[in-house]
This record gives C-alpha cells, structure tokens and sequence, in this order.
C-alpha cells in the first residue's frame, strides 16, 4: 500500500478547538423547504392548467387529478369497470403499496446479499494482492453492463420467478460495494495501522478494531450508490412476469394505455428511491458520525 | 513491563526500491541506545531519520544489517516500543478515553483498571476534561497530547518520537517539551526523539546525534546534560548557559558539514 492521500484521515494541524455544534448555516433568504413546496405546487399548476385547457390529450398526459384518482383505485377494493358490479382488489389483484413492497423486498433480497458478499470479497481484493490483479477487470466488466443486457440469460438459467430478479438486482448492487470497499482499504493510512500495530495489536485486531471502522463511511456510501443503481434496475427485472411489482405494473400499464396509472407508478418508484436514499443518509449519520471531520 | 533492555542497532542499511536504482536512505548504521536515555536524532529533512524509527519500531524490514532489542531481532511492530508519529493518527470513532486506553484494551486488561491507567495519563497530559470528546473536537496540540498519553498508556519500554512536535506553535512546543521531560523523568523510559530543531535537541536529549543526508549516516553523537534532573535551573536559564549555545553550535555545523568556529 502506498498511498497516502492528503485529505485522508489525519486532522492533525487544526490549531483551535472546534465548537461542538456545526455553526448555524447563512440563510438562503428563508427554509429552503418553502422554495421547493411553492416550485412544486408552480408545476402542479402548470400540469393541471395544460391538460384543464385541452393541450395534450389525456392519453399522452393525463390530469393530475386522474392520476390521483388512478392511485386510489390502486389502493381499494373498486368496480372492474363504470357501471359493473364485479368489484376487483387494487391493480392486478393486489393494491399498489403491495406492489411496491414486493419491490423493496427484492431489492432488500438482492442489496443485502450484495452487501454479504460485496464486503468480503472487497476486502480480500484490497488486501491479497493477486486476488485483486485477478479479479478486478471481471468486476469493472460486471459493473459497465446494463442489466436489461442479460435479464434473458437470467431467465433461461434461473427461470422467469423471483430467483431471475434477485439475482439481477444482486449482480447489479454488488460491483459498486465491491468497488467502495477497495477503495476504501486502499485509502487508509498506513500509519492509522502502524499505531495499532504499535499498540500491540494482532493482525485479527488491526482489522476489527482499525480497518472495518475506517473504512465503514466509503463502504456505506458505496452501498447508498449499490442501492440506487439497484431500484434503478427493478423495472427491468419486472418486465416479464413481474406482478406484484412496482415495476412491473409501471410496465404493464403502459402497455394497456392507461397512462394515469404509469404516471402514479413512476411517482411511487421516485418517492421511494428518494426515502431509501434518506434513511441510508440517516443510518450513516448514526453510524459514523465522524465522517468528514477526520 | 521491565526497562532494562537496550536497542542495538548493527551495521544497517536500508534500501527504498524505486524501479531502476533505487534510494540508499541508511548506511553502515552501528548504534546502541542504552536503556532509560532520550536520544535526539537531528539531521536536515529528507536525511533518513524517520526511515531509521521506522525500522525500529518494525514497519518494514531492513535491507541488510539487523536490529536487536534485548537480543531479539525486531521483525514487525510490539507494544514494547510505542510510537507517536508527527500526525496524531487518533481513530476518530472513539473518544479521547478510548484512544487513550486502547492498548490495555487489546491487552484484555479489565475496563476498571484500564480506565484507571488511562486516567493518570489523561491527568498528566491535562486532558481530562475531554476524555469523552472525539479527537476532531480537539485543537492540533491537544491531539497530539492525547496521542502521547496513548502511548504512555500502553506503557512501553522504548518510545520512539518521530518530531511530534513538529506542526506545533512554538508555545505549545515549548509546554509540551517540559511536560515530556517530566514523563520521563518519572517513567524511566528509553526515548529515541526525532526532530529536526536544534534547539529541541539539545534541550531534551540526554544524548544528541546528526545524521547526514543520502545516505543517511551518523556523523555526530555527544552526550547533553540539560535534561536531566538534578539541576534546579528552568527552560529559559538552561537555555542561557554557555554550555547550551556551544552544543547547539556543534550540532548545527554537523548537520550543515562545516567544521564549528572555536575562534569566535
């Protein structure tokens, strides 16, 4: 190892104490909050004004009230059709939020076992020299295909249930752990070891009490990016036989034209990326909460 | 731990592999550093020095000679010899307390009588009062503070100093130099100071060496006696003696290669 990047981990020339508390941010004029509520509410007005004077057709961009309404009758018990009796459950049999559970369940399935091996494997190649000579072109290949790229060879090894996607999500959030925790390793100081070593450390120690910690901020990191990439690529596991799904029925329902629905299903699909990426965000101020500052 | 064992260092050298050549940073080093002295290493940046406390303290493996302590060949890093590195090299995810008493810890020493250790240690560097920040809400010299406490601590029989006080001001410098003396003074252990002030050398070491640059070889080593207790004069007096002002003389001509003026 010979790196010894500048930023890295030493604070040693701060000459003042540091307040506890960060200093309170310069005001932006007012929360930054209420500019992102009065922008949101300017394009739902501008939406609801184009399709309200009949610019689009509905099927190209429908109200936004029927994509409101789309999402209600995902979520309950309705009438197959207007005016029929026969009552149907949700969307396809099951409601949206079900539809989305499914999803998250398969992106859980598929980032955890990226995690179980992604970690490992990481820092093995970080640390045995010839594993990582070996093996890293295999994981840069890995990392630049597009996963629609060989959900069919998935399908034909795996078949067209649940176990085709979790591995395309698996195969899809591995490479960027893999990736964040070399470097990561790579980027701890030698001498953040030494001291260790020093202090009469075993190999064994050194690793658990020095090396997991100081590489856990990039690691985490690398799992908020394995993540996203990962819920990026659940439409394209859902595409065949994906129901329940959120992807899947986003697919399906464009498919069948019912435009409100697909609209409501991207929505659902971003405001669920967007509270993943927040609680990985949370987990990693509780967890290192050092990160930055050293 | 006992203190009674001594660094012999015989007929080093060291070679830093870069491709074509390759760097010789130590030659033909043959040193004995006896138990319980504080050895000042001086010498221009870039001279070796540190290349030297590295392979003391077993970080890597010189190319040829050995090094000994108590007979034994060093081979990779012990708690017996302790380093405080010019950076702080403090793990920011424990507080200053567990710093300070991670080498008990490793030890397995009870959490009672570790933290009791770690205490008078914390006491002594004045730290005690913020055992349970985090290092980052430390200033520079209060890190470095901690990091010397650590060490001390882990209680080694050698500590090897690699200018600690290097990126310090010159007011903490000079508090912390005193506050050094007096640990050990009090500990008895062997200190082996790396710095490439003058001054500081011939202030703390009770014997103070030069090393040339590339490659890197001992060209001076004259005992001090300004360090060590039995006198009752302070910093500034001891500084004033004659006495002073000539070795420093002699140190800053070895390093620069010149002959000192005796005439002047």
């Amino acid at each position: 190892m010979t790196d010894a990047s500048p930023g890295g981990s030493g604070a040693g020339t701060a000459t003042a104490a540091r307040p506890r508390s960060s200093p309170p941010r310069p005001s932006l004029g007012s929360n930054p909050w209420v500019i992102r509520g009065v922008v949101l509410a300017a394009t739902l007005l501008l939406w609801w004004l184009v399709t309200a004077v009949g610019l689009v057709r509905p099927l190209y961009l429908p109200s936004p009230g029927s994509v409101w309404a789309a999402f209600l009758e995902a979520n309950s018990v309705h009438p197959v059709a207007e005016g029929v009796d026969r009552m149907v459950r949700g969307e396809q049999n099951y409601y949206l939020w079900e539809h989305l559970v499914a999803s998250l369940q398969r992106i859980g399935i598929g980032v955890g076992a990226a995690i179980l091996v992604g970690i490992p494997l990481g820092l093995v190649m970080a640390t045995v020299r010839w594993v990582g000579i070996v093996l890293e072109p295999y994981l840069n290949f890995l990392r630049a295909l597009p996963p629609l790229g060989y959900i069919g060879l998935l399908i034909v090894w795996f078949g067209i249930g649940d176990t085709s996607k979790n591995w395309l999500l698996f195969l899809a959030a591995f490479p960027p752990i893999t990736l964040a925790t070399i470097g990561a390793v790579r980027g701890v100081r030698e001498d953040m070891v030494n001291a260790v070593l020093s202090l009469g450390a075993n190999r064994r120690q050194a690793l658990t009490v020095v090396m997991l910690p100081a590489t856990l901020p990039q690691v985490i990191t690398g799992i908020r990016v394995a993540t996203g990439f990962a819920w990026t690529t659940v439409v394209a596991a859902e595409l065949n036989n994906g129901i329940p799904g959120i992807g899947g029925l986003a697919y399906l329902s464009g498919t069948q034209l019912d435009t409100p629905l697909t609209i409501a299903c991207i929505i659902v699909i971003g405001l669920a990326a967007l509270a993943l990426d927040a609680g990985i965000k949370l987990l990693e101020s509780v967890l290192v909460p050092w990160h930055g500052k050293a | 731990m006992s203190h009674d064992r001594e660094v012999r260092i015989a007929d080093l050298a060291h070679t830093f592999d870069t491709g074509d050549d390759g760097v010789r940073a130590l030659d033909r080093i043959d040193l004995t550093i006896e138990p319980g002295q504080f050895v000042c290493l001086a010498g221009p940046s870039g001279c070796g020095k540190t290349t030297l406390l590295r392979l003391i303290a077993g970080f890597m493996q010189p190319s040829e000679g050995s090094i000994r302590v108590g007979g034994e060949v060093v081979t990779k890093p012990s708690a017996e010899r302790g380093v405080v590195f010019q950076q702080p090299m403090l793990y920011p995810w424990m507080t200053v307390r567990e710093n300070v008493e991670l080498g008990p810890r490793l030890r397995g020493v009870a959490k009672r009588e570790r933290r009791e250790q770690a205490g008078r240690f914390l006491e002594m560097v004045g730290l005690a009062d913020f055992a349970e920040r985090r290092p980052y809400e430390l200033s520079g010299g209060m890190q470095q503070r901690c990091q010397i406490a650590r060490v001390l601590t882990n209680d080694p029989e050698i500590i090897l100093m690699d200018e600690p006080f290097g990126a310090l001001d010159a007011l903490t410098r000079e508090r912390l130099q005193d506050e050094l003396l007096e640990i050990w003074r009090a500990t008895g252990s062997t200190v082996l100071f790396i710095t490439h002030s003058v001054d500081e050398a011939v202030f703390l070491g009770n014997r103070v060496m030069v090393m040339s640059p590339r490659p890197g070889r001992i060209v001076l080593d004259e005992p001090a006696v300004f360090s060590t207790p039995g006198h009752t004069l302070d910093a500034e007096e001891l500084r004033a003696l004659p006495a002073f002002g000539e070795l420093v003389d002699t140190v800053r001509h070895a390093i620069n290669g010149t002959e000192p003026d005796r005439s002047a």
